[in-house]
Order: structure tokens, then C-alpha cells, then sequence
């Protein structure tokens, strides 16, 4: 009935070449990496200051620390109080926003690109003479306390807590970034103020900005506002070491009433510069790493046991986990685990046919300009770059190792990163209905919250 | 500050009543592609809610001449970044694809625009049901205030007025969605000449537009699907309830009729909301956040609904606050924007909704999707650079206004919502 030829897809058109952007990169003489990109679509200019204050330095009796130092740093400096710091960058249509991570904490502003001098003005103060007011201590204490009370509410949340200590127990992993009730209770402004002055340092640090800039103009910014900012190494997070564990096993985070489980299975993984995590990205996302991945198109596509599926490596200095992640029903949460656990025997067991590696190998490629689409993202990942210490060419050797991907080379990283039979699953929701169907996946914890 | 002058666009209707929308811009070698089909759950019935966005998840599932999962299959095997969603007013199915993919990305909207029925089948719907009701409460049931968020609605909503349900459907009403039930929706409404495409990116207009024309000029149109569409006057009195929920901590919601997307009012509303809750210096935060302490977080915003917008403002309470103190010091701000506001909050305002806005211009696929929605609601594609000029024109005074006429405590929907007594 059509008259046009419908039954196959059309071919392609001639191919579009893409290149990686421009970018400057070098380090200012206290050890403060500066990379700048000008791209001007729209007015605007991002920036972050990354410092090495992220959580993996935490103290092992302090989970909390950096988050509640990276929270306090724009609450007052020497020169403004807090209020005044966020009218003056807001008034411009800005934002300056704080916080830490697992690998690091920052200063990101984003401004229209005329008031980028504003912006990192504002974010070096805030860096560097950030001044710990007692009384905006005790408010952000408070209302780290409430958040963590509030994760009773939040199934995902009180998930990643289970799996952080049951994987990475006696480590700063083993806590949530904002410890605990009577961690961040603990805390003291002096231990705010030694985190500050131990860690919020220019060696280690970058500043990566792009925008609508000049990079000449950006690197004299720089040196303006960071340039004087005195030298000395911050100390070297202490090393993770994931728990060994002898067979699987299950952990249930009761929630009686809820309507759905949050269901996760995860492992130790590698940490960011290991040499296989570039090819462990391919088998990812043939895994659980886009829409058509295996786990999606059975536990959503072929069974409906859930909205969506995925897994992940979750990226840091140490031994991050591998995290497969669904809400499932909670009828169905047995029986999605043992479809999680095939799929990943199945990746260890055979080789993947050559045409869904092709599948999966030409999305990674073909989508990466998509990833590049604003001034944003290519902050996102220049601070990549700088973070983990890659090379300028990294993203061109990185495209390059993920195109050279062969299905033997699947298998061998599966069989040496994948481990299902050591995984711990855990599962938020009515544990009642959970255990009996968790039991034949591993022995059963149930938590009480 | 004009935004977007920069990026001209072309506009053309086939034979069929399928409106075009070209944006052509060469930056980055990608092009968007985005349907807007001008129906949603407004366009449903009670005792079929969720039908539209049921609908959406099954138009992934093949058509006639690609296979069950093929559709992403397709698209991802080279690239393209593709998604739908559901609103009240229309339903946008859109993906992003190298340029030299075009043809690839029309050949599958055309299929499913013009060949979807042959492929639908029983045990597809299904599947997808079990999908979204597993997508209903990983959004509503199982998230806290979930619940209660759809009893503001049921408050603020009169009976007979299709906003009152949620866009997602009641979990009764997708289980007994049935295959006729999906037919006779495609019919309705997914003809040419009640949608808008729209390709923005790296392409040759002419070009574009014969291969537009190649895919989807032989697809029929069907009548004009007809819908009625009423906007809602103010409350005449205010309306309060109390409901529990499996949360910590009490949380109250004000919820306010207003005219609806497009109208100066509604931009002057939209420009309060940010004035009063967005960023750390704005009224509420200062006030409820920092200096009092009442609430744990505060947000005030509208919903872009194109036959009534709606204003709403939330605030969460710090444990040991009252949930009746709380609400008294949301409601003291309403009351003192009835009068102009200082000018530093509306720079702050304007001067953010602005940056906002040219971060929304920055990708293709944004920009395809506001000249899609233009085009679709007011046949005017050009509308979306228009608005930087809409925030820019709004005053003082016609935020007081609104204030004062729209969001009076006697016009007022307030819902508290308490920690079950179990749990407190």
C-alpha cells in the first residue's frame, strides 16, 4: 500500500566529520592546572575549581567531613557573608554552588561570559578564605541531620547505604557522603577548619572554564585570583580495600509498606585509571549501559518486571563499585535478581556475537558528539581530563580502544571483572514478601530501619 | 538581550496537514527530530486515564516494517539519542542523530505515524502495562509526598476538567486499558494533519524537506480530532485538607489556578515564582531557609498547561516546626507580592530566567522541541525566540497584580501533608 520502499532503513548519507574541540591546558606556578575552551553558541561561561577534598579523605572516624566543609565554604568568607556572596552572583543571573563528591569537592559558577571575572572572583574567595561562621555550622549541621532523617523516605538512598557498608566496611566508602546521624553530630568547626586548611589546596587543584571566553583573558584571571594562592601538597586519600567475601550474599532493607522494591546487585570494581575501564565502558553498555542493553530488554522489554534497568562502574581514585540498578515489582524482585544473575553468567560463559558488539561499539562512537552539544558538557568532560590526570588526547584514544573492541575481549573482562557469585544483592521494601524469594540468591540479612 | 535572532527557521505544510518546522544550524554534525502529536491526557476520558502515555510506550513497540525492540535498535546501532514523554496537552517523540542518519530517523517516525496497527498485538500491551504501572510507582507510589501530589490536583481541579487526573493514569485504569482502547486512540489522533515535525541541526533545508516529503506525504490525514478546551477561573473560596503519607517530615502545598501558557499573565506569573524561591537569595529562601529556619527547602513554579496554568508553592518544615506556623510565613510572602517587589529580586529574576533561557538554546533537540510546541499551540513556530522579550516586558506592577488577583489567600488550595501518626 506504501509507494515508497519501506521494508528496510534507508542507508546513510554521506558521514559528518567531528572533531574534539579546542582546548588550553596548562598549570599555573603553584601547581594549579588551568584548561580553558572557547566555544561561544550562547553568551554564557561555566567554571569549575576542583579540589582534592573530596569524601575518600574523609577520616575514618569522620564520614561527613568533606561534604559539611564543602557546604560551609560559600556560607561566609572574609570579605562577605553568605547571603551577600549569593546576591551578588545571583543578581548577575548567576549561580555559584558548592559541594563534594567521592573524588573530590568544587566551586562551579555559571554566568553570562561578560561576568566571568565576577564569577571566579567569587569562587576563589570562596575556596580560599572561606572563614566557617559558628552559627551557619550549627544550620548546615541541622540540615544535614534532616536529610539524613529524611532518607527513611527515600528507598534509592537507604540502597546505596546497605550496599556502601556491606562492600567497603572499615573505609571512607562505607559511609554515605553525609555519614551518619551521630558522625555529623560529632563533628567539630575545628575539624572543618583543619579538612579546609589540609585540603583546599592549588597543587592537585584545577580550574577548567568554558564559554563564550578569550583563554588568554581566562588565564589572566587566573592568575589573578588563584596565582598568589601559596603551594603545598594536600596528603594522599588513604587506600581502599573492598571486603572479600566468600559467597553471595542478601541484604533486605525492610520497608513494609512499600510499593516497590529498589533492588540492586554490585561488586567491587576498578578504580578510574585502570587500564581496562575504557573497555569495561563497552561492556557495560552492552550490559545494563543503554536502552537496548541485555538487562533492559529483559527485565522491562521481555518480562515487566520494571520501568528500567541499568549498570554501571561508578568511577573513583579507588576501587568503586559495579552496581546493577532497578526498581522492580515486589512480587517480581526474586525473580528479576536471578534474570540479573543470568545475564552476567551468560557475559562470563560465552562470547557476545560480533553483530550486537557492532550494535554496541558504533552507539558509544556515534553518540559521543551528541555528548558535546553544550559549553556545559564540555566542561564536564575537560574537568575529566584534569581530575584524573588523562592525557590531552585522551577522548581520540578512548574512541580508538572502544572501535579496536573485540568479542574475545568481552569475555576476558567479564570473567576478570564481573563477579556474580560473590555480589551482594540488596533489596528495599516489604521483607516479608522479599526474603522468601531472596533466600535461593544468598544467605539473608534483614535490616530494620 | 534578543536571544536567538541568530537561528532562522523556514516553515512548510504538506498536502496532508503535516506541519514543518526547518531549523537548520551547522555547529555540530547532529540532527533533531521532534513530533509533537496535539494530544494528551487532557484528551482522555475518566476510567481511561493513562491511556495517552500508555499509548507512547507502545509506539516503541514496532510497527509494520520494524520489529518489537528495533525502534531503539535502529537508532542507537548509530548513535541517536531517542525518547518520548506525555503531558497533559500533547505527546513528543524526538531523537538526535548523527546528520547523515536523517532518512533513518523519518523512515521510523513515518512507520509508526502511518503503520503502526498491523503490528500491535495483545501480548505487547502486556508487557508495556506491567512496564508502566512498575513506572507509577517508582514515581508516585514509592517516592514520598508522591501520593499527595495528586490529591493537590483532585483539590485544585474541578470534577468534568481534564487536569484533575494525573498524566500517568490511575493504577486501575491502566490495568484495564485494553487493545481497543489503544486502536481507537491511534485513530483519533495519530493522523498528519494533528502534528508538527520539527528537524533542527546540520542539514540541507531543501533536501530535508524531500525527504520529509518522501516519508510522510503518501500517509493520509484523517478528520481534525476535535477537543474542548476551557480555562478556570480563580477559586471563589479557599479550599484546606490534611493527608498522611509514609514521610518525616510535614510538607504544605499552595496551589493556585492561573490563565494559562502564552498569556502575559501567565509570564508575569511565571516570573514571580522564580523572584520569590529561585536561588539562595531569593525571599523565601533568605526568610523560611536561612534567617528562620522553618523549612528545610521551599519552591514556587507554574505548570505550562496551555487551557489553565497553575501556580504552585511548596515548603518543606524543619522537624519540631508546625506545619501551621510554616504555612503562615509561605502565605506572609504571597500577601506582600501583592505589592511591587524590590527591584533587586526582579533583576535577580529576570536576569536568571534569561540565562536559563539561552541554556535552553544551546542543543538542538531543545530548540526542536520548543518550535514543535509553539507550532503546535499557537501555529506560530517564531513564538519561542519571543521569549526573553516575554520576561523582559513584564513589570513590577504586573507581578502584583497577579499576586493580588490570582494568588489571594481566599483563592487559595492548601494541602498539609503530615507524617503517618505510626511513624510520628
Amino acid at each position: 500500500m506504501s509507494r515508497v520502499a519501506r521494508s528496510s532503513p534507508p542507508p546513510p548519507g554521506p558521514r559528518r566529520p567531528f572533531r574534539f574541540p579546542d582546548f588550553r591546558r596548562e598549570r599555573l606556578a603553584n601547581g594549579l592546572e588551568l584548561v580553558v575552551a572557547a566555544v561561544g553558541a550562547v553568551p554564557l561561561a561555566d567554571a569549575v575549581l576542583q579540589l582534592p577534598a573530596g569524601a575518600d579523605r574523609n577520616p575514618l572516624e569522620r564520614p561527613g567531613l568533606a561534604a559539611l566543609t564543602a557546604s560551609l565554604i560559600d556560607e561566609g568568607t572574609a570579605l562577605r557573608d553568605g547571603p551577600t556572596l549569593s546576591g551578588t552572583i545571583e543578581r548577575l543571573g548567576g549561580s555559584l554552588a558548592t559541594r563534594a563528591d567521592w573524588n573530590g569537592a568544587e566551586v562551579s559558577v555559571e554566568v553570562l561570559a561578560r561576568d566571568l571575572a565576577t564569577a571566579l572572583e567569587l569562587a576563589a574567595e570562596v575556596a580560599r578564605q572561606p572563614v566557617f561562621p559558628p552559627h551557619e555550622l550549627e544550620r548546615l549541621r541541622r540540615q544535614a541531620l534532616t536529610e539524613l532523617l529524611r532518607r527513611r523516605d527515600q528507598p534509592a538512598v537507604l540502597a546505596e547505604e546497605a550496599l556502601s557498608s556491606a562492600l567497603y566496611p572499615g573505609t571512607p566508602y562505607g559511609a554515605l557522603i553525609l555519614g551518619d546521624e551521630t558522625t555529623m553530630a560529632a563533628l567539630s568547626r575545628a575539624d572543618v577548619v583543619a579538612f579546609h586548611e589540609g585540603f583546599y589546596r592549588p597543587s592537585g587543584a584545577s580550574l577548567v572554564v568554558a564559554g563564550d571566553v578569550e583563554p588568554d583573558a581566562v588565564r589572566t584571571l587566573a592568575e589573578r585570583f588563584l596565582g598568589d594562592w601559596s603551594a603545598s601538597e594536600a596528603a594522599l586519600p588513604i587506600e581502599v580495600r573492598p571486603a572479600t567475601r566468600a559467597a553471595r550474599q542478601v541484604v533486605v532493607v525492610d520497608r513494609p509498606e512499600a510499593a516497590q522494591t529498589e533492588l540492586r546487585l554490585a561488586h567491587p570494581g576498578v578504580p578510574r585509571t585502570h587500564p581496562d575501564r575504557t573497555r569495561l565502558g563497552v561492556l557495560n553498555a552492552l550490559l545494563g549501559g543503554k536502552f537496548t542493553s541485555r538487562l533492559n530488554l529483559n527485565l522491562r522489554e521481555r518480562h515487566g518486571y520494571t520501568y528500567g534497568v541499568s549498570s554501571r562502574f561508578v568511577d573513583r581514585r579507588g576501587p568503586g563499585p559495579f552496581v546493577v540498578a532497578a526498581a522492580v515489582g515486589n512480587e517480581v524482585a526474586g525473580a528479576a535478581t536471578g534474570e540479573i544473575l543470568l545475564e552476567l553468567d551468560r557475559l562470563r560463559q560465552d562470547a557476545v556475537e560480533s553483530e550486537e558488539l557492532a550494535e554496541t561499539r558504533d552507539y558509544l562512537l556515534g553518540v559521543f558528539p551528541f555528548t558535546l552539544q553544550t559549553h556545559s558538557d564540555l566542561l564536564g568532560r575537560l574537568a575529566e581530563l584534569a581530575l584524573w590526570g588523562l592525557p590531552d588526547d585522551h577522548f581520540d584514544r578512548a574512541l580508538a580502544a572502544v572501535a579496536a573492541t573485540t568479542p574475545d575481549d568481552l569475555l576476558t573482562l567479564a570473567r576478570r571483572h564481573l563477579d556474580p557469585d560473590h555480589a551482594t544483592v540488596v533489596a528495599v521494601g516489604p521483607a516479608a514478601t522479599l526474603e522468601p524469594q531472596l533466600s535461593r540468591h544468598g544467605e539473608v540479612r534483614v535490616v530494620r530501619i | 538581550m534578543t536571544a536567538a535572532q541568530g537561528f532562522p527557521i523556514l516553515r512548510h505544510r504538506l498536502a496532508n496537514g503535516l506541519r514543518i518546522v526547518l531549523q537548520p544550524d551547522s555547529r555540530l554534525p547532529l540532527t533533531a527530530v521532534n513530533l509533537w502529536y496535539h494530544v494528551g491526557s487532557a484528551d482522555e476520558r475518566p476510567g481511561r486515564t493513562g491511556l495517552a502515555h500508555l499509548f507512547e510506550h507502545m509506539l516503541f513497540q514496532g510497527s509494520l516494517n520494524v520489529g518489537t525492540n528495533d525502534h531503539f535498535r535502529h537508532l542507537q546501532r548509530v548513535g541517536g539519542v531517542a525518547n518520548g514523554s506525555t503531558w497533559y496537552d500533547r505527546t513528543n517523540y524526538y531523537e538526535t542523530v548523527p546528520s547523515e542518519h536523517l532518512d533513518l530517523a523519518l523512515w521510523l517516525e513515518s512507520d509508526r505515524m502511518g503503520f503502526l496497527l498491523p503490528a500491535l498485538d495483545q501480548h505487547k500491551l502486556d508487557t508495556q502495562r506491567d512496564v508502566v504501572m512498575n513506572e507509577r510507582r517508582q514515581r508516585v507510589d514509592n517516592q514520598p509526598y508522591g501520593r499527595p501530589y495528586e490529591r493537590l490536583f483532585e483539590l485544585l481541579v474541578p470534577p468534568g476538567h481534564p487536569y484533575r487526573w494525573p498524566v500517568i493514569g490511575t493504577m486501575d485504569d491502566i490495568a484495564s486499558a485494553t487493545l481497543e482502547d489503544v486502536r481507537a486512540f491511534f485513530e483519533t489522533w495519530y493522523v498528519p494533519n494533528n502534528a508538527v515535525l520539527t528537524l533542527a541541526g546540520d542539514f540541507d533545508p531543501g533536501a530535508a524537506l524531500a525527504s520529509v516529503e518522501r516519508w510522510f506525504g503518501e500517509l493520509a490525514p484523517g478528520p481534525r480530532p476535535q477537543r474542548d478546551s476551557f480555562a478556570l477561573a480563580p477559586l471563589d473560596a479557599a479550599v484546606a485538607e490534611t493527608v498522611e503519607d509514609s514521610v518525616q517530615l510535614p510538607r504544605v502545598y499552595f496551589a493556585f489556578r492561573i490563565p494559562p501558557f502564552g498569556d502575559p499573565e501567565w509570564f508575569a506569573s511565571a516570573l514571580l515564582a522564580n523572584l520569590l524561591a529561585d536561588g539562595k537569595s531569593s525571599p523565601l529562601y533568605r526568610d523560611l531557609v536561612w534567617e528562620r529556619q522553618l523549612a528545610q527547602e521551599a519552591a514556587c513554579y507554574v505548570y505550562p498547561t496551555a487551557q489553565t496554568g497553575f501556580f504552585i508553592a511548596i515548603a518543606t518544615a524543619r522537624p519540631g516546626v508546625e506545619p501551621a506556623a510554616l504555612a503562615d510565613a509561605l502565605r506572609g510572602h504571597l500577601d506582600r507580592a501583592a505589592r511591587p517587589l524590590p527591584a533587586a529580586d526582579h533583576e535577580r529574576a529576570l536576569h536568571r530566567t534569561l540565562v536559563e533561557l539561552w541554556e535552553g538554546l544551546e542543543t538542538a533537540d531543545r530548540r526542536a522541541d520548543q518550535l514543535s510546541m509553539y507550532a503546535t499551540l499557537f501555529d506560530r513556530p517564531e513564538l519561542a525566540w519571543d521569549e526573553p522579550g516575554r520576561y523582559t516586558a513584564v513589570t513590577a506592577e504586573a507581578m502584583a497584580a497577579v499576586a493580588a488577583e490570582r494568588l489571594g489567600a481566599d483563592r487559595q488550595v492548601t494541602l498539609t501533608v503530615l507524617p503517618r501518626s505510626a511513624q510520628r
